[in-house]
């Protein structure tokens, strides 16, 4: 059976770095990142950790969600309101741009034919507070909406819901590499015929309860100073910066793009992916499982990595991650002579964990529609094991022709995505 | 509920928010007078202050669109239908009235509270352990297709509630009804003799869901049968898109039969008025009330109109 062409027509971002399309593109333009000190942790001497990439104009940090302030243009009815985590609100935000981005009517939003697929890892923090409630006061006086608030999944029931999906639907939880599994299982969906149009959502929270855990596990950057704490590829790199927010891209198939005259942001020509099989955190040493990833996404769409002009590598500015991304690209890439572009977006992002790959997605669908490609921030002094490669340290006015988006999670899954200019 | 003793423990095991100040935090987005209700009510527990406090709860998680619906409407408005409120959404306000108050209403008595009136006079009752209503049922469609020994296409009961004396219940006139395409050619009018056999449906859900104490034995609900009306008159012609809202009360039973009264109106118009509806059932273990002689059924004047 022919495969049929995908293409993303509808992006809508709350971030760190913007709450827009517009906003998103002017911080990639300047690279200005999007870090500010958390207040909790600054009263809290238990958290060592400062940093968090927070989006603006949204205050959700409250168990009681009628407390939460969000933009003026969001007006959310109660009864959608009560089932939202916090950044199950971002993410509503997100799609509600993302269905005008792509001029989407209603009728276009709700019928058999169209789907969503979410990523997220649910809301510790929600979860906590509804335990800690039950505990105190016993199951009876606990919010009804507890469990479809808090849960991982919170985004598929929320969403399909609110928006009266009617296609497929599911969630995907493989941590850092959950919203790159989403967006080729919706690529898939639609190739295959199965689905006209995909929206894939991702989102994380971002509060004492979904940042604080990784300290334990010595991931986070304990910089104060933003540009020191998130600097990929860095020499000095030393932990990531947790990034919170949303996420939503409009996939449809070629017809269904034609059909309604949309002018897409890009081709999604594929993906690939594989499992390291080697570690519950840690990402194979010589960046094996990656490696196979990229060759998958290639082999699938017959694209060769000379093709390949850009990588938004998944790079999150540890040590172990970003060495063992290097040597994949080392493997796949310099090996053979061929020379990408390279950055990493989340030195000004932060890492949005299972946000993470559908929000570079959406950057990397803004800058080939527009014409830059973005830098890499925050690098003072190279690594030396990274100085084969090319990367680009400002964002230059070209676009890229053909790009990768690399994703990798707990437990070693890979995710390599392939973008086309169109 | 008139057992003070049940009631008591209910009220012990029941959620009361702890302090003035948790109080002020449960019902801090409820309009002013209801957080001061609440308060006096704490003081005084005069339950006079309870349809203030209940209002003041039910309104704050309105649409603010419906609210003016809810101050307008009376004790008839009901939560899900006129106000747009889910069954989360009840829960919610359930919890609060619950912590307000200091009373504990259990799932199953949580889904018989429709309206304004049930919920203010439910918790009038928890409190005072005194009834000011009786306790009423709530039947949807399909526990009523359920166990009717009538199902569609003529079945016309669409929801009843059923209490010791008697039941409500409801039908809405579709319009997709085929004998109306017949009555009459081009002006579609629900026939009367149908809206006497709707009452008579709502006078054997009665007699099926809730026995009156008269009747001894078990009513065996597959013989059921509909043996004559008496004094009826018919007011108003009732079309598609009109609610027939059903009311039936029990006047005596001498077995085999059942005597009631009944009448229909739409949007609180009378349309139909049936001082005598008379129903013959049979007792399980009884003999069949179609063998041998039916003399018993038809002593009187009555027709069997509508009889299934």
């Amino acid at each position: 059976m022919e495969r049929k062409r995908v293409f993303i027509t509808g992006v809508g971002v709350i971030s760190g770095i913007g709450n827009d399309v517009r906003g998103v593109s002017e911080s990639l333009r300047d690279l200005k990142h999007g870090f500010s000190a958390y207040p909790p942790f600054l009263d809290d001497p238990l958290a060592p950790v400062t940093l968090v990439s927070a989006p603006k104009e949204f205050q959700v940090d409250s168990n009681d969600f009628e407390d939460w302030v969000y933009p003026e243009q969001y007006r959310v009815r109660r009864e959608v309101l009560r089932g939202f985590a916090p950044h199950g609100l971002y993410v509503y935000c997100a799609m509600k741009q993302a269905i005008e981005d792509a001029g989407l009517e209603e009728e276009d939003v709700s019928n058999v034919e169209t789907g969503i697929y979410t990523a997220s890892s649910g809301s510790t923090r929600l979860v906590y507070h509804n335990m800690s409630r039950m505990h105190e006061v016993g199951p009876m006086r606990c919010s009804p909406t507890g469990i479809v608030s808090a849960i991982s999944g919170t985004l598929s029931f929320n969403l399909v819901a609110g928006f009266r999906i009617q296609g497929n639907s599911c969630g995907f939880s493989s941590a850092c590499a959950s919203s790159g599994h989403a967006l080729g299982f919706a690529y898939d969906d639609i190739a295959m015929g199965r689905q006209k149009r995909m929206f894939i959502a991702a989102g994380e929270d971002v509060n004492y309860e979904s940042v604080v855990p990784f300290t334990g596990m010595r991931a986070l950057s304990l910089e104060t100073d933003p540009v020191r704490a998130s600097c990929p590829f860095d020499a000095k790199r030393n932990g990531f910066v947790c990034a919170g927010g949303g996420a939503v891209l409009v996939l449809e198939s070629e017809e269904e793009a034609m059909r309604r005259g949309s002018t897409p942001y890009v081709e999604l020509l594929g993906w690939g992916q594989s499992s390291d099989g080697h570690n519950v955190a840690i990402s194979h040493p010589e960046g094996l499982g990656l490696i196979r990833a990229i060759d998958k996404a290639c082999e699938s769409t017959g694209v060769d990595a000379g093709e390949i002009d850009y990588i938004n590598a998944h790079a999150t500015s540890t040590l172990i991650g970003d060495a063992s991304e290097g040597k994949a690209l080392d493997v796949v890439f310099n090996s053979k002579g061929y020379s990408p572009k390279i950055s990493s977006t989340k030195a000004i992002t932060g890492h949005g964990l299972s946000l993470a790959s559908a929000l570079e997605a959406s950057i990397i669908s803004i800058a080939m529609k527009e014409g830059f490609t973005p830098g890499s921030a925050h690098i003072q002094n190279l690594d030396s094991q990274f100085e084969a490669f090319n990367i680009i340290r400002k964002t230059e006015l070209v676009a890229p022709q053909v790009a990768l988006s690399n994703s990798s999670g707990f437990g070693g899954a890979n995710v390599s995505l392939l973008f086309k200019r169109v | 509920m008139s057992d003070q003793t049940t009631m008591k423990r209910e009220v012990a095991g029941a959620p009361v928010a702890e302090s003035e100040e948790s109080l002020r935090d449960t019902l801090k987005r409820c309009p002013a007078e209801t957080l001061e209700a609440a308060l006096a009510y704490r003081k005084s527990g005069d339950v006079s202050l309870v349809p203030v406090i209940v209002l003041g709860i039910v309104e704050r998680f309105l649409d603010p669109d419906v609210g003016d619906k809810l101050h307008s409407g009376g004790d008839s408005i009901e939560f899900m239908t006129d106000l747009g409120m889910d069954s989360l959404t009840m829960i919610e306000a359930i919890m609060m009235v619950e912590e307000s108050l200091g009373v504990s209403i259990k799932n199953e008595e949580l889904l018989n509270l429709r309206s304004v009136g049930d919920l203010k006079s439910f918790i009038h009752e928890k409190l005072t352990g005194i009834a000011c209503e009786e306790p009423k049922t709530f039947y949807s469609v399909d526990q009523i297709a359920a166990i009717m020994p009538q199902q569609s296409p003529f079945l016309f009961l669409s929801q009843a509630t059923v209490t010791e004396l008697g039941a409500n219940g409801s039908y809405l006139i579709t319009g997709q009804e085929e004998f109306l395409e017949g009555h009459f050619k081009g002006n579609p009018v629900f026939p009367a003799s149908l809206m006497l056999e709707a009452l008579g449906q709502l006078a054997v859900f009665k007699l099926i869901k809730n026995p009156p104490r008269e009747v001894q034995s078990t009513i065996d609900s597959s013989e059921i049968y509909f043996t004559g009306v008496d004094s009826v008159r018919c007011h108003r012609i009732c079309k598609p898109g009109d609610t027939l809202e059903m009311k039936i009360q029990v006047k005596r039973v001498r077995e085999p039969l059942a005597i009631f009264s009944g009448q229909i109106t739409v949007n609180g118009e009378k349309s139909v008025v049936a001082e005598e509806i008379t129903l013959a059932f049979k007792s399980e273990g009884a003999a069949s009330l179609l063998e041998g002689s039916t003399n018993g059924l038809n002593g009187g004047t009555h027709s069997t109109n509508g009889a299934h």
